[in-house]
């Protein structure tokens, strides 16, 4: 299980890594597009597609990494005063529904992904965009933050601190 | 289902899994598929039948995902986050406060005023709170404590000038309510400007009634003596420069010559112009830069994303409009319906992060305060107010908490009592917004917007 759990951290870490270098790639391209525009040269259609697009997959691509570096924010104060008996069982609900609706959602995904590349349907914005190009995102990026909350419910690791100090320091 | 029970069950769910400890992200996700089954597939005669239907229409839920989150509005986020986090990182930010320093000379109650007038100009140049106060109180918390400044004069100026980033464009959050409630992003970044700066004036008159009231506060001391040309100096090399970044963001706005989306980008290229120029850019800065960013940029478009498909229901189910019905129902005046929206964004706030707050309340609001004839600018404006007012707010204010991790042994009391001046200030500028709204709406009105 921690060698499946080494070679996970390693795809999220990755993906992580490819959805930081979306931002200077989204940046460069919108100040050429406005350079290019300000010297009355017609600028590339596919400018506001593509940034539009790469927002998706910045979400989609940091989820699963941010999910094991807890980065999503839950509110726990409510949770810790709880008896620690209560906390455990509660962390194991939430890993439990969170990676069967993240499961669930990778599951739709990829089916519309299926469809959408099988009938060649095209998004219509700034250039057409291939329809699957929305579902691919999310069919990984879901299926990722399902394993990384299975990790959790192995008891791999724990989401939560149950100790707002911990927190407090953390910040 | 009548209207009231569908949005209990809606915004019910979202209360719940986020009391429970749900990542809030996900209490969106599940929400979506609680409401999906319950107002969209419905009541079915058999399981099967049930299933049937599920495997039918939950595709449409996550057909429907990425709506919001593939929007050329959203783009600016990003480049605001990277933008402090490059000052940050690159060593910019501690150049300007450093130069400002040696303006102030030997005034009582200096570091305060350096944190009102440092925070001011860092909000122009960042769209983040959390940056803005962490930057504020890492650099300036520990100067203050070894130059004897009580706990409330050093920790309440830093909370209430952190704040700032959220109304002073570049707003990220401000970017975000405007993508969410479908008003103008440019219109409401400008509109931000003037209050911020009246907010900024009006911290630094509360600053001043406190050192009156208590001179021994923040003690005077003795400084080494700054001349006109080093101060000169200072100016030209470290401040100055800031106004090209302010140019390219705010002015290309301003200008008509690029939209809010796109001068955001060139803000980003503009810092790192300048990190270069200074010698201060390193791939290191950069990368760590980045990777902050991916941080607060992925969490919040994931949650965005989410709760995309929560609105839709909330307008399905007839809830929104069943809102709006009954709280313009009453015959009040609309000053009154507008105090209590204040109230339950200053309440959420206590429990909440200011993100979800606005999914939740915007598909509510906007639509009463547009039936009640408010201009959604201005509205927005006090919206953002709120939210960040409520970020000060015990018992869970992020900045709060931001502040308990920066100065050791403090106490939730001891901070939450520091920011209530400053809570005050932030009160004061709501109620001028109301009797002037044109303190909001005169630059955006510049603009032809």
């Amino acid at each position: 299980m921690e060698a499946f759990d080494k070679a996970l951290e390693k795809v999220v870490k990755a993906l992580a890594y490819l959805a930081s270098a979306f931002i200077p790639c989204i940046f460069t391209m919108i100040v050429i597009d406005v350079s290019i525009r300000t010297m009355g040269i017609t600028p590339p259609l596919f400018t506001s597609s593509i940034v539009e697009y790469g927002l998706l997959y910045i979400a989609m691509f940091s989820a699963p990494w941010l999910v094991r570096e807890k980065g999503h924010v839950a509110i726990e104060a409510l949770v810790s005063i709880l008896r620690p008996t209560v906390q455990t069982v509660l962390a194991k609900f939430m890993y439990t529904i969170c990676g069967l609706a993240a499961l669930l959602f990778s599951y739709f995904a990829l089916r519309l992904f299926l469809e959408a590349a099988d009938s060649g349907q095209l998004d219509v914005r700034g250039v057409d965009m291939p329809y699957w190009a929305q579902f691919l995102p999310m069919t990984i990026g879901f299926f990722l933050v399902a394993l990384e909350f299975m990790m959790f419910l192995a008891g791999l690791r724990h989401y939560y601190s149950y100790d707002l100090s911990e927190i407090k320091d953390e910040v | 289902m009548e209207w009231y029970w569908a949005g209990a069950l809606l915004l019910g769910c979202v209360m719940a899994g986020m009391a429970l400890g749900i990542p809030v992200a996900f209490t969106f996700l599940l929400t979506n598929i609680v409401g999906t089954c319950v107002f969209v597939i419905g009541r079915q005669d058999t399981f099967a039948a049930f299933i049937d239907r599920f495997m039918m229409q939950v595709p449409q839920v996550v057909d429907n995902a990425p709506q919001l989150i593939t929007s050329f509005t959203l783009s600016p986020i990003p480049m605001f986050i990277l933008m402090g986090s490059l000052f940050f990182h690159t060593g910019l930010a501690i150049k300007v406060f450093d130069a400002l320093d040696k303006l102030l000379g030997k005034i009582p109650g200096r570091l305060c005023y350096l944190t009102v007038i440092g925070g001011s100009l860092f909000s122009t140049l960042t769209g983040s709170t959390m940056a803005n106060t962490a930057m504020l109180g890492s650099l300036l918390v520990p100067e203050m404590q070894r130059r004897g400044y009580s706990k409330h004069m050093s920790m309440g100026p830093i909370l209430g000038t952190g704040g700032l980033a959220m109304i002073i464009p570049p707003s990220s959050l401000g970017v975000l309510l405007a993508s969410i409630a479908s008003v103008d992003v440019g219109a409401l970044l400008i509109a931000g400007l003037l209050p911020g700066f009246v907010l900024a004036g009006l911290y630094a008159g509360m600053i001043t009634i406190m050192l009156v009231m208590n001179p021994d506060s923040a003690p005077s001391y003795e400084i080494e003596p700054t001349t006109w040309r080093e101060k000169g100096y200072q100016v030209v090399v470290n401040i100055l420069p800031m106004g090209f970044v302010i140019f390219l963001v705010i002015g290309f706005i301003v200008l008509g010559w690029a939209t809010p989306s796109e001068s955001a980008s060139f803000g980003v290229v503009g810092v790192v112009i300048l990190a270069v120029v200074r010698r201060a850019f390193t791939w290191g800065a950069f990368k760590t830069s980045l990777i902050g960013t991916i941080r607060v940029v992925g969490m919040v478009f994931f949650i965005l994303m989410n709760s995309t498909v929560f609105s839709q229901l909330l307008s399905f189910s007839g809830a929104s409009r069943g809102f709006v019905g009954w709280a313009t129902g009453f015959e009040v005046a609309p000053l009154v319906i507008l105090g209590a929206m204040f109230l339950v964004l200053i309440l959420l706030g206590m429990f909440m992060d200011p993100v979800s707050m606005m999914l939740i309340t915007v598909p509510i609001f906007y639509p009463i305060a547009g039936e009640l004839g408010y201009d959604l600018i201005w509205f927005s404006l006090i919206v953002l107010m709120s939210l960040e007012m409520s970020a000060t707010t015990p018992p869970f204010g992020l900045l709060l908490y931001i502040m308990m991790g920066m100065v050791k042994g403090t106490t939730l009391g001891q901070v939450s009592l520091a920011a209530a001046p400053y809570l005050l200030c932030d009160l004061i500028l709501i109620i001028i917004l109301i009797i002037f709204p044109m303190l909001a709406l005169y630059l955006p009105g510049l603009m032809g917007g």
